[in-house]
């Protein structure tokens, strides 16, 4: 990307009417739900969702919808994580969060739809990590939640070249940030990359942000990166990439985020592709189901 | 979508606690309105696809249970675990396996049956193989329907070749071999007659473009649907007629493998991995997959769907 439109999105991100702003609880709460070994302090995450009713009372409302079939609705946040399980509460705290930042009218992309794809990448990148011993799962759900904040970026400060953008990507069914470089002259990378120096994210996410859809030009996390690129890439195939069928074929083993996500973690040769892929089909139900309830059907 | 019923277990603990990464989740069968899932179905799931890669995913499990309950009420069997023991304990344990499996792959089929790898081979595979092909004078695209029953899918992919015959197949000559082992489902297949329940994902633009009535409410599959497709009886296991079938740009071999022990199968694959040309593709049935029978074949993802690759000498990747 040259100068001069680096120096644009720069601009144009700072004087977005409305800035987006990170929920003062959200990256607290992902530091305390992604406790090691699985042990989360549940009074912590109480007391910390609590500083936003807002996002306690979304959270409430998405727990007790017919998604989760429970026969007595959850009274509170604490009632919540005991009956359904840390990790969708996880879920759903965090799309709350982000959801709350971005206001609904501002979308290009239609908002299900997107997160429909960083969840479902989210999930995808934790599962993964689960299957290499030296992974760190929760950094990589983060990763993988977080990867595509541009097009939020793109539907505030670049509306109307976002729009024109998506529709050549829908008529030529080819992949978004393709469609983004060859309208625009640059990607959701770059401008989420603006806002996430902006929101000074770690390090490492920023690379994810803003490296993967290339991999190479990734200095210091690498690895991270791969898992993140191959993810998104597994979703976009499996029913959960951006609402319209892109004419892509996805050699995995031959991408070469493998080879640099092999050399790292050895026990990727031993992961079966095919039953993760099947494995992945069983919890895309599930996260239609839950985007739909968080967003209200919109 | 479809929302199924859930039930969750309710932890009953204190404020700090150790919390699994899920809250275990049994779900109702959904065909069923009462009683969980027994867990020892999941232990089912798992040896099915150890050893057919046949995977029955979470919401479809009710469909396995559906059918070992038939095999238990054949055995006389009274509860899963007790089932189980005869699915790996038992002296008779592989017949069983294999009784098992034809009540799950029943053959239930019709045309149009998977949609994404109709919309894959269309839009992604075509348009390859058409551009790895410009520069051969004759222009021929052959496909084989392995095990191809009554012939629900051969006619489906004809009616899509002859859909792209106008655009990307013009000037193309098109060969659909579609062979099976019983001579019976062969001869339904060449009379091509079909009710309802085979058509039942065939839209009306298809219905009218390459079908005419028949009898009986039934419809019959128009002449040039015919002509572009030969049938006959191939048994897979007859290795010296495998070794015939050259020069295939897809294979379809959809829920055929799965009768086939562990030795057979993999010689069977491998003889599809020959008889494709270089960058061709092989497709399995929507939850069947390949495992680690053949690994000269690349697992491809398309939108929906998975196929097997024969690398192309341009791709690099021999």
């Amino acid at each position: 990307m040259n100068t001069s439109v680096s120096s644009t999105i720069r601009d144009r991100v700072q004087h977005i009417e409305t800035i987006p702003s990170i929920p003062a609880v959200f990256l607290p709460l992902l530091k305390l739900l992604g406790g090691s070994e699985g042990e989360v302090n549940v009074e912590e995450v109480v007391r910390l969702v609590s500083y936003d009713n807002s996002i306690a009372a979304q959270c409430l409302r998405v727990a007790s919808s017919p998604l989760f079939g429970m026969v007595q609705a959850p009274k509170s946040i604490k009632g919540a994580v005991l009956t359904l399980g840390l990790r969708r509460v996880e879920t759903i705290l965090l799309t709350c969060c982000l959801g709350k930042a971005f206001p609904a009218k501002k979308w290009v992309l239609d908002p299900v739809v997107f997160w429909r794809h960083s969840l479902g990448c989210a999930m995808v990148c934790r599962r993964f990590s689960e299957k290499l011993a030296a992974a760190d799962g929760e950094k990589a759900y983060m990763a993988g939640l977080l990867h595509d904040i541009g097009f939020m970026v793109n539907c505030l400060a670049f509306p109307r070249e976002f729009g024109t953008a998506m529709e050549r990507a829908c008529r030529e069914e080819s992949p978004l940030h393709e469609a983004e470089q060859a309208s625009m002259g640059f990607t959701h990378c770059e401008t989420g990359q603006a806002l996430a120096e902006r929101w000074k994210l770690a390090d490492d996410i920023i690379e994810v942000i803003a490296h993967h859809h290339a991999i190479e030009q990734s200095q210091k996390a690498q690895p991270l990166v791969a898992l993140v690129h191959l993810s998104d890439l597994l979703c976009r195939m499996r029913g959960l990439g951006y609402g319209y069928y892109e004419r892509h074929k996805v050699d995995l083993v031959s991408d070469p985020a493998w080879a640099i996500l092999l050399q790292q973690h050895h026990d990727l040769e031993g992961v079966d592709l095919v039953r993760f892929t099947f494995e992945l089909d069983e919890a895309v139900e599930e996260i239609h189901a839950l985007v739909s309830t968080v967003f209200g059907g919109a | 979508m479809e929302r199924k019923s859930r039930e969750y277990f309710v932890l009953t603990a204190t404020a700090k606690m150790t919390i699994a990464a899920h809250a275990p989740v049994t779900r109702l069968a959904p065909n069923k309105g009462a009683g969980a899932i027994d867990p020892v179905y999941r232990q089912v799931r798992d040896l099915v696809y150890k050893v057919s890669g046949i995977y029955k995913a979470e919401e479809k499990l009710y469909l396995l249970a559906d059918g070992c309950g038939r095999r238990m009420q054949q055995l006389g069997v009274r509860n899963p675990c007790e089932y189980w023991d005869h699915l790996t304990a038992h002296p008779t344990r592989d017949g069983e396996l294999r009784q098992l499996l034809n009540e799950i792959t029943i053959g239930e089929t019709c045309m149009f049956r998977s949609q994404p790898q109709l919309d894959a081979l269309r839009k992604v595979i075509l348009p390859e193989i058409v551009a790895d092909k410009a520069k051969q004078i004759n222009k021929r695209l052959r496909i084989w329907s392995a095990g191809c029953s009554t012939g629900e899918e051969s006619y489906t992919l004809a009616m899509n070749m002859l859909e792209e015959r106008d655009r990307l197949l013009k000037g193309w000559t098109i060969e659909i071999l579609a062979t099976d082992l019983n001579d019976r489902s062969v001869e339904t297949a060449k009379t091509g007659i079909y009710g309802d329940y085979a058509l039942r994902n065939t839209t009306d633009y298809f219905k009218r473009k390459y079908f005419s009535a028949a009898d009986d409410k039934k419809l019959q599959v128009s002449p040039e649907l015919k002509k572009l497709i030969t049938f006959s009886r191939l048994n897979l296991q007859d290795d010296s007629k495998m070794l015939f079938m050259k020069g295939m740009d897809l294979v379809f071999c959809c829920n055929v493998l799965i009768y086939f022990d562990g030795v057979s199968k993999s010689k069977v694959v491998n003889h599809f991995f020959s008889n494709l040309n270089l960058g061709g593709y092989f497709f399995l049935g929507t939850s069947e997959s390949l495992m680690k029978l053949n690994d000269q074949f690349h697992l491809i993802h398309f939108p929906g769907t998975i196929a097997y690759w024969k690398p192309s000498l341009s791709s690099g990747k021999l």
